[in-house]
């Protein structure tokens, strides 16, 4: 139900790779994911042991931090994630933002460490991405002073469109503004949300973090500017605790918050295709319905039988 | 709250027999042509009174009846703003489809949600009791779907916050 950190089709392309090395293959692949995020994968006949991987984000909005194109601290996050194996390209190919170069040859051939390797590697997006976030919450893990606290600070995660963060000494507030193109989304995922508060009430779920929704901007958000503060779903907002943040949970709480609004409508998209199935079924059983109100010789003659039908028992038992 | 719904529906479905005597009627504006006078309205002789029948202010039944026609048109319950939209989703559904149900109307009356158009032809075609069950067990089809389908968003968004908010824990 949760959508995963690393993209399938990435990690298939690597690992055919990785178990192909000494095929010499040309895999020129490019493709697109949710909110606007572009992947290109290069592999030459001439140096088959080299893949380029490229991805591409939106632009960011001017509110959110960002340093030449990429979010703030992406670099940094892509060295200590992966170590010396890989090489970035400078400057990056033409159109996108971030180039890695992979040489397969100088990987360990230890198979499980190469596998959770190119797992790691096609979360790129999530490190590249979620580098922001990570800082600030790497800090209320540790419980060191942010740079950035008690004031307000954007993250993108969708093209022209942020999230904000009050980051403080002993929790992080993490308010999302949630706007959807679609009238009938907006009704589904304001209805979608205003669970997230009842479903948090539940005993069961006391640890995980508190969540509001509200209709117009929580009083956290006030010192932002006015076009990134309109939302038509709401706002909700999650008060994140150093337990939250702790050790492991670390990258899947940077995962969650930054994909939170590509959960929501994936799940507002799942439920108005649920419901199409669900017409067209009722539509067929009230045909069928009707069909019943002919007059039974009109629809008898198409299934009557004059003749008996002989299956196997019948040739067998003679 | 079934009994005022059983009432309502008998209600409709005493009316509806006693409107539904539809005989075959040649226009009598033009030559040849045979059309259903309660759409057309051209000549108050061949219509009868149109019969309102409200359960609640937001829900009521409008059977406008003529010599070979009867329309019947419906509003339903709509709430909240999730019953609003996922009423108008599932009628249009409906209406789209009208060619299967043959006595649905493409476009709901003016002020109405869904709207029903039968002819002395179908009553030609079909039983007059079953047609009129089925159009009593048309609207109880309706509202129940439409309460399934709003459980079942809410029952998805609470499945969708749990697992989400279980992530941190």
């Amino acid at each position: 139900m949760m959508l995963q950190s690393h993209s399938r089709f990435l990690l298939q392309t690597l690992l055919t790779r990785a178990q192909n090395l000494d095929k010499a293959v040309e895999l020129d692949y490019q493709w697109i994911e949710f909110d606007d995020v572009r992947y290109h994968v290069q592999v030459t006949m001439k140096n088959p042991q080299i893949l380029l991987l490229s991805v591409s984000l939106p632009n960011p909005p001017p509110e959110a931090m960002s340093f030449d194109g990429l979010p703030l601290g992406a670099i940094e996050a892509i060295k200590t994630a992966y170590g010396t194996g890989f090489q970035i390209l400078d400057p990056p190919r033409d159109g996108f933002s971030l180039t890695l170069k992979l040489n397969f040859s100088k990987l360990r051939p230890d198979e499980a460490y190469r596998n959770s390797l190119l797992t790691k590697l096609a979360s790129i997006r999530e490190v590249v991405m979620g580098a922001p976030l990570k800082i600030i919450l790497r800090h209320l893990a540790s419980r060191t002073v942010a740079p950035e606290l008690d004031k307000l600070v954007a993250i993108m995660h969708r093209p022209n469109e942020t999230f904000f963060l009050v980051p403080q000494a002993d929790k992080v507030t993490v308010a999302f503004p949630m706007r959807f193109k679609d009238s009938v989304d907006t009704i589904l995922a304001t209805s979608f949300l205003k669970q997230f508060v009842e479903a948090r009430r539940a005993a069961a779920l006391s640890s995980a973090p508190s969540c509001t929704w509200s209709p117009t901007a929580p009083q956290e958000l006030e010192g932002a500017p006015k076009e990134t503060l309109s939302a038509n779903a709401g706002f909700v907002t999650f008060v994140i605790m150093p337990r939250h943040v702790d050790g492991e949970k670390l990258d899947r709480t940077v995962w969650n918050l930054s994909t939170f609004h590509a959960y929501v409508s994936y799940h507002v998209k799942c439920s108005e295709g649920f419901m199409h199935t669900r017409m067209r079924r009722r539509v067929e059983s009230m045909i069928q319905a009707l069909d019943q109100a002919k007059p039974l010789e009109k629809t008898r003659s198409m299934n009557n039988k004059s003749f008996k039908r002989l299956g196997l028992n019948d040739v067998n038992s003679k | 709250m079934a009994n005022p719904l059983r009432l309502y529906l008998a209600c409709i479905k005493n009316t509806l027999e006693a409107a539904m005597c539809l005989q075959n009627f040649p226009c009598q504006e033009v030559e040849r042509h045979n059309k259903p006078e309660v759409e057309l309205k051209t000549s108050p002789e061949l219509l009868l009174n149109p019969v309102l029948i409200c359960r609640n202010e937001a829900e009521k039944c409008l059977i406008e009846s003529s010599i070979n026609s009867l329309r019947i048109s419906l509003k339903v319950k709509q709430a909240d703003e999730l019953e609003n939209i996922l009423t108008k989703k599932f009628l249009r559904f409906l209406s789209m489809r009208a060619e299967a149900f043959q006595v649905l109307r493409r476009k709901p009356v003016q002020g109405y949600d869904i709207s029903f158009l039968i002819t002395n032809y179908h009553c030609e075609e079909m039983q007059k009791q079953k047609l009129i069950d089925f159009i009593i067990q048309f609207m109880e089809d309706i509202e129940k779907e439409i309460s399934e389908l709003k459980i079942s968003v809410n029952t998805r968004g609470r499945l969708v916050a749990t697992e989400f908010l279980k992530q941190f824990m």
